[in-house]
């Protein structure tokens, strides 16, 4: 069974769960059976951790609650198995973020091209740092630190 | 034995209307299998929204769903101020919803015309334009934009309804009711459109729940589900309007679905402008010297109902003048995802219209 | 007599060979100014015709009311670079947009244009079997398309042209089958019975059709107009191009002029269509004294049914391919079948 450390409302009103990410699949599992589907996924960076936020929405009550998660080590396993919803979520935060989904299919950068270095949404993302991208004949994009290649 | 042919559709194509990219596995003219690349429109507008004030983010949500902005900066603004706590003046809060249903009406006009022009008629598509440019004249006149309007400001609204505008509103509704029905009769009196749209882009209602999708194609498969009405925000408990639903699954059903809904958006918008109160428009606590002091701290996620979907807005204050952390939840990007499921082993013209059908927008699937 | 005549008589110092040498060259050109002009006018009236259904105001700038906008165009579409993509077939990609124009403006001399005041009959030739002339020379422009198309290595293309391909054999066999009706039907004269030689001459065919033979058979201007529509490949049936599926079909890796000459092929067959259906179905030139005015009875009917066919064109959807092919094998052939026995026991009604 799972274990939900502490409970509260947010400023909208809605209902938090920070529980541990051991016991995340757990918790996930009782809210689907409850007919809850996955509405959003947020990671977002603590300097020293990431909290990754998820949202869950019932059709039926209407209810939307969100549930936290906290990692040091960047690996949450993931809910894909659950949702279908989430596949294109978790990779969307793997790209940005550089959240690892543990037991993810495909996980791979969906908004960013597969070879960019970095995730932008962390907060030691070094923006001043430029990177180039071409399309070749076949439609894959490159990235090149230098603004003559490429192009 | 089978002959594939790699078909690429996008980034530039007729059909996506936008840019991302479909890899289509062609058996003949069946679809196998198709691959969305997405991106190339990517800015990070999340990583920009933190570098930047409260106050300035309204222009990078303007530009999410460049096609129905002010449900987007609607959409921002629910988060914002409920997350520094500044309340939003009765006139404020009709205008804004006014403009946001004017806004669905435009942005549908784009949806509709664009089906139109991938079904193989072309005339629809300049009717539907024709009424959106009136809606942009509207625009203008209130804020100086055509399409990325920025109009509404924390606080309230940036300029007021003076009466030319409204006159110009109560026209263009007087005008667009029975525009409306001549343009849906162009599309419905064609047995060739039923033909390519009934039983095409079938969506099942627990795939649906399941990959996340929302807004008219979640509606077009069964389920009532519209954040206006689940979860009112503005005024949207004090007006009367229903909620379609289809149970055809198809892309006829959505179509009339959307349909549906601009005669509903036309509905709610006669009620604001009977309902629009005399006062302010614009909360003083949020006068512009004291703009950029707006502190924020906590957790919030609210979302509305823009034209494609449930647009929610996570923010993350940590007591600053910046946010901390910004999320959209954009419908597009969700309802995108689910097109592999709706085509596979259906025809490429049917693969065509159920893109247009489930009308995503790019700005707003890249961000 | 006719144009024809009248120009030989005129240059008959020159002796009999040289001077028919130059009535035929004269008249030919003559005829070609004619299309060129038609098309001026027609691909005008339709951007004016359809910018009007469409709420819009069409070609108003290049002089006087947008009328030089097509010639500006070409000037355009002539003085554009022409992409070469690379991987062709270089001689089919270079020699089927040739066909496809030369093969729809060579099917305008075989019609029979009628007769005009002083110069007499227009048309240039006067074999006897110019129905099956015509429509062999129609049956070379589904080659360009097909070169066209697989020429180059694009997907495209190739589905463009396989779509091309099935569009035209599904509907040239009810198409050919309704013609054979007509010519059953104008084997006899139906006001006395009496057998008619010379029924594979579209001027003969025209000659004895006094009664128009969409009236004598309804179904078969039904088919033939289907199967036009289809052939001239507009909306609905314009599905060689598909242009919001497949860019542009087999015309997509084709720029500049070589493009220029798919356009003159289209707008031509449009034309070329309503000409055929006004000769075979509606009476062509025949009417009160057409001695003197047929060919402007002739160009009225094609006229109006070239208003019909942009009214088609602008205002329905295109059909699916499969739903398309369904129609062409399923009802349009065993319904061509019906006309075509129709047409026999009309024969031998009147016989």
């Amino acid at each position: 069974m799972y274990k939900i450390i502490s409970e509260e409302t947010d400023k909208s009103g809605m209902k938090v769960l920070n529980i541990d990410k051991s016991d995340l699949i757990e918790l996930m599992e009782d809210y689907k059976d409850r007919k809850y589907f996955l509405s959003s996924i947020t990671g977002v960076d603590m300097k020293d951790h990431i909290d990754v936020i998820y949202h869950l929405h019932n059709f039926d009550k209407n209810d939307y609650i969100c549930v936290k998660v906290s990692t040091t080590d960047e690996k949450v396993p993931s809910i894909t198995k659950l949702w279908k919803a989430a596949i294109v979520d978790e990779r969307e935060q793997y790209d940005l973020m550089g959240i690892t989904f543990e037991g993810h299919d495909n996980l791979r950068r969906i908004l960013l091209p597969d070879d960019w270095v970095g995730h932008p949404l962390r907060k030691d993302y070094d923006l001043n740092k430029v990177q180039y991208v071409s399309v070749d004949r076949d439609g894959n994009e490159h990235v090149s630190f230098d603004d003559k290649e490429g192009w | 034995m089978s002959h594939w042919i790699e078909l690429n559709i996008g980034p530039v194509h007729p059909a996506t209307h936008g840019i991302y990219r479909f890899r289509v596995k062609l058996n003949e003219e069946t679809v196998e299998d198709v691959d969305i690349t997405i991106g190339y429109l990517h800015r990070n507008a999340e990583k920009i929204c933190e570098l930047n004030y409260f106050v300035n983010n309204t222009i990078y949500f303007d530009r999410m769903d460049y096609i129905d902005a002010m449900n987007m900066e609607v959409g921002y603004l629910r988060a914002v101020e409920t997350l520094i706590d500044m309340e939003v003046p009765e006139r404020a809060q009709w205008i804004r919803m006014i403009m946001a249903e004017l806004s669905r009406i435009a942005a549908r006009m784009v949806g509709i015309g664009a089906l139109g022009l991938d079904v193989g008629m072309l005339t629809p598509f300049f009717h539907t334009f024709h009424e959106r440019e009136k809606i942009q004249k509207i625009f203008v006149e209130a804020s100086g934009g055509r399409q990325e309007v920025n109009y509404m400001s924390i606080g309230g609204v940036y300029q007021d309804f003076n009466d030319k505008i409204i006159e110009e509103i109560k026209e263009f509704i007087a005008g667009f009711k029975g525009k409306l029905e001549e343009m849906v009769k162009m599309f419905t009196d064609s047995e060739i459109f039923w033909q390519r749209n009934v039983g095409t882009g079938v969506l099942e209602p627990d795939i649906a729940l399941d990959y996340g999708v929302t807004g008219p194609m979640l509606r077009a498969s069964g389920i009532p589900y519209d954040v206006r009405k689940d979860s009112p925000y503005l005024f949207y408990d004090k007006v009367n309007f229903d909620v379609p639903i289809a149970r055809t699954k198809d892309n006829m059903g959505r179509f009339l679905v959307k349909v549906e809904e601009l005669r509903q958006s036309v509905r709610i918008i006669e009620q604001c402008l009977a309902k629009l109160p005399e006062g302010p428009y614009f909360n003083p606590k949020a006068k512009k010297s004291a703009m950029l002091l707006l502190k924020g701290q906590g957790d919030v996620f609210t979302r509305v109902e823009s034209e494609s979907g449930e647009f929610g807005v996570f923010i993350r204050g940590d007591g600053g003048v910046k946010p901390y952390r910004v999320h959209a939840r954009s419908p597009s990007f969700k309802n995108l995802a689910v097109v592999p499921i709706m085509t596979k082993g259906s025809l490429i013209a049917d693969l065509i219209i159920t893109i247009a059908s489930v009308d995503a927008v790019a700005g707003e699937v890249d961000r | 007599m006719s144009i024809l005549f009248r120009i030989h008589q005129w240059f008959s110092f020159l002796g009999n060979i040289g001077s028919y040498g130059i009535a035929y060259l004269i008249e030919s050109i003559i005829v070609l100014i004619f299309v060129a002009l038609s098309f001026i006018a027609l691909i005008y009236i339709f951007r004016k015709y359809m910018a009007r259904i469409q709420r819009r105001i069409g070609p108003n700038r290049v002089g006087k009311f947008g009328l030089l906008q097509l010639i500006a165009d070409a000037l355009k579409l002539v003085g554009k670079e022409s992409i070469l993509p690379e991987g062709r077939d270089d001689m089919a990609y270079k020699i089927a947009p040739v066909i496809v124009m030369i093969a729809t403006i060579l099917a305008f001399i075989l019609l029979p244009f009628g007769d005009l005041a002083y110069f007499g009959s227009l048309a240039v030739t006067h074999s006897k079997v110019t129905l099956i002339l015509m429509f062999g020379i129609l049956s070379i422009i589904p080659i360009g398309e097909i070169l066209g198309g697989i020429s180059t290595k694009s997907n495209y293309a190739l589905l463009g042209t396989m779509r091309a391909v099935a569009k035209d054999i599904s509907f040239e066999i009810p198409m050919m089958i309704s013609v054979l009706a007509i010519v059953i039907v104008s084997s006899r004269s139906y006001a006395t019975g009496a057998a008619i030689t010379g029924g594979l001459s579209l001027s003969s065919i025209v000659a004895n059709e006094v009664i128009p033979y969409g009236i004598i058979e309804p179904l078969g201007l039904l088919i033939f107009f289907i199967s036009m529509v289809a052939r001239a490949s507009y909306s609905p049936f314009d599905l060689g191009e598909s242009d919001s599926e497949l860019i542009s079909g087999y015309t997509t890796e084709y720029s500049g002029m070589r493009f220029g000459f798919f356009y003159i092929g289209l707008f031509g067959m449009v034309y070329l269509s309503s000409f055929l259906i006004s000769v075979l179905y509606l009476g062509g030139s025949n009417g009160p004294y057409d001695n003197y005015v047929g060919f402007i009875y002739l160009f009225i009917k094609t006229d109006i049914l070239v208003l019909i066919s942009f009214l088609i064109w602008v205002s329905i959807p295109r059909i699916r391919i499969d739903k398309f092919v369904n129609l062409g094998w399923k009802y349009l052939l065993p319904l061509s079948m019906v006309n075509l026995v129709y047409a026999g026991l009309f024969v031998l009604y009147i016989r």
